[in-house]
């Protein structure tokens, strides 16, 4: 019983000692965003705030130029996210339908390609993306962006909802069917709506993709009104006299929608991942 | 499948636009950056001048592609190694049966989900010699300081580490779900027999995680061979390009200096590279079929 006892003491020690590691960078922006610029770039301040204050905020928000404008970094940032989970959306639900209902030729490699395309080296696609947008006219937009972004989603999530459709029992839909209704009929009014909290998941993943990407935003997009907030929060570096503070709050106000959003699904999230893991 | 088998060119609608996406997005640009590694580009809208092989000579014989090669290497392996053995072992703690658990598999999540650009530049303020959080832990336990992100020598490894960390979830979830296809039989018998953990370890666990963890070990390779985000918003390749791997000079090459043609070879080479290693990787890493779980 000794041995048990230690066992579970030394397992409840690890935990909590990974829970600190994951948890401390986080935990210790979000509190750091309150302490006063003294506090920021002086040694010997402790952990927590002396003086808390919402002055890293507000400056962050009201102090606006051109060059700087954060409301509208976030304005953008959430225009093309909520862009790129509906595109997603769209396109991986109806991938993920046909590719768990229907036969193709070469189904197999049609399948594995959705993940395939995550171990391709996407600094290969800078330069011809780049110029292929030149040419279409969709440099410097929010929808190229969007597009990209979808790209990088749509793939997982495809394959993501295609357990999620076939674990609807298809009788439901042959019951449809002879009542008469088209099959897109079916898709839209029977099989989308059962899938539901799979589409919530795909959709919340695409927006958190697109939420946060700085790479492809960095060449796509070129005015600073464009500008998305991950994009907008880098160019705060970029200055002479680095503002510890306002850098702190964009941060936070770039992590916790994705935290708020993400934890609600987190469950839908891993059993979906480790479901398709292991048929894999 | 029954009822739904008439051939119809409907089903294909379902599929069209997922795989026009992958084609526009994936599959014609990777010609394209092929036929642009052969001509000389200073602008982004021309088609350049053809100049065939010239600029693969010209990188080959450029000392910082050789840096940059090095720098790629190290980089890979070191975060390869570290990314394949501490998920192992948060996978074996987290497969305990535990109060809170789902608390703590949702938690130890967050890394892969907090966008590396906030991760990135607010660790540079931590990370700072003098007034940063590590460097005062530092000072008051052993009394020394790191110039995590300015010294050469401490930057590799500190870029390596939050990599590891922002990478720890992804691995950990799949070595986890491998974990629990484990029959717990198996256990039961072996401590029957009077195997420790340890034993149990090597002889049940190990060999049935064989095939997730080379899987693992792939995937992991590749996404650190490309690793763009974590190097460039903390040190852009810095101090002193210690840190600037393939990734970074093309991204310098194309954005920065605006020699297309140089950029897009350096891309190549490193894709070519990196399928040359899948395929040694698939043909002599493969788990045998005895290994397979």
């Amino acid at each position: 019983m000794g041995t048990k006892r230690i066992k579970n003491f030394l397992t409840y020690v690890g935990v909590i000692v990974l829970l600190l590691i994951i948890l401390f960078p986080i935990v210790y922006i979000f509190i750091s965003s309150f302490k006063p610029l003294r506090e920021l770039v002086m040694s010997g301040t402790g952990f927590f705030p002396q003086k808390p204050t919402l002055a890293n905020y507000v400056s962050l928000i009201s102090v606006r130029t051109p060059i700087r404008n954060f409301p509208v970094f976030l304005l953008n940032s959430l225009r093309v996210s909520i862009g790129t989970a509906l595109l997603t959306v769209l396109i991986a639900s109806l991938g993920g339908y046909g590719l768990a209902r229907y036969q193709y030729p070469g189904k197999g490699i049609l399948a594995q390609s959705m993940l395939l395309v995550y171990v391709f080296p996407t600094v290969l696609l800078l330069i011809p993306i780049y110029r292929m947008f030149l040419n279409l006219k969709l440099l410097d937009t929010h929808l190229g962006l969007m597009i990209i972004y979808t790209a990088l989603a749509a793939p997982f999530c495809t394959w993501l909802l295609t357990s999620f459709f076939k674990a609807i029992p298809i009788e439901l839909e042959e019951a449809a069917s002879i009542d008469g209704a088209s099959k897109m009929t079916i898709f839209l009014k029977i099989t989308f709506p059962l899938a539901a909290s799979g589409i919530v998941t795909v959709a919340v993943y695409s927006f958190i993709i697109s939420w946060g990407e700085y790479m492809f935003a960095s060449i796509l997009l070129s005015s600073s009104g464009n500008r998305t907030a991950p994009l907008g929060l880098a160019t705060l570096t970029a200055e002479q006299y680095i503002e510890w503070g306002p850098l702190l709050a964009g941060s936070i106000l770039i992590i916790l929608p994705v935290i708020v959003l993400f934890f609600p699904v987190a469950r839908q999230f891993i059993k979906g991942v480790m479901g398709g893991a292991i048929k894999q | 499948m029954k009822g739904y088998n008439g051939l119809s060119l409907l089903k294909y609608l379902f599929i069209l636009p997922i795989l026009t996406l992958i084609s526009v997005i994936f599959v014609y640009p990777l010609i394209q950056v092929v036929i642009a590694s052969f001509y000389n580009i200073r602008m982004g809208a021309s088609k350049g001048v053809f100049i065939g092989l010239d600029n693969y000579h010209l990188i080959f014989s450029d000392p910082d592609f050789w840096k940059s090669v090095n720098s790629t290497l190290i980089w890979t392996f070191c975060s390869l190694i570290l990314q394949l053995i501490i998920p192992l072992g948060v996978a074996i703690l987290l497969n305990q049966k535990l109060k809170g658990i789902h608390f703590i598999r949702t938690s130890i999540l967050l890394p892969w989900i907090v966008p590396m650009v906030a991760l990135a530049v607010s660790m540079k303020w931590m990370l700072l010699p003098e007034i940063g959080i590590f460097n005062e832990i530092l000072k008051n336990t052993i009394g020394t300081q790191i110039n995590f992100l300015g010294s050469r020598s401490a930057a590799v490894p500190t870029l390596i580490i939050l990599n590891t960390w922002k990478l720890l979830p992804f691995g950990t979830l799949l070595i986890l779900t491998a974990l629990q296809t484990i029959p717990e039989e198996l256990y039961e018998a072996a401590r029957v027999d009077g195997a420790n953990f340890w034993r149990q370890f090597i002889y049940i666990t190990f060999p049935l995680l064989g095939k997730m963890i080379w899987f693992m070990g792939f995937l992991v390779l590749v996404w650190n061979f490309n690793t763009f985000d974590t190097i460039w918003l903390t040190t852009e390749g810095g101090p002193g390009h210690i840190m600037q791997t393939l990734p970074i000079l093309v991204y310098r090459r194309a954005f920065k200096v605006f020699r297309f043609g140089e950029g897009a070879a350096i891309a190549t080479i490193g894709a070519i590279f990196l399928m040359m290693v899948s395929v040694l990787y698939f043909k002599f890493l493969s788990p045998k079929k005895e290994d397979e779980g």
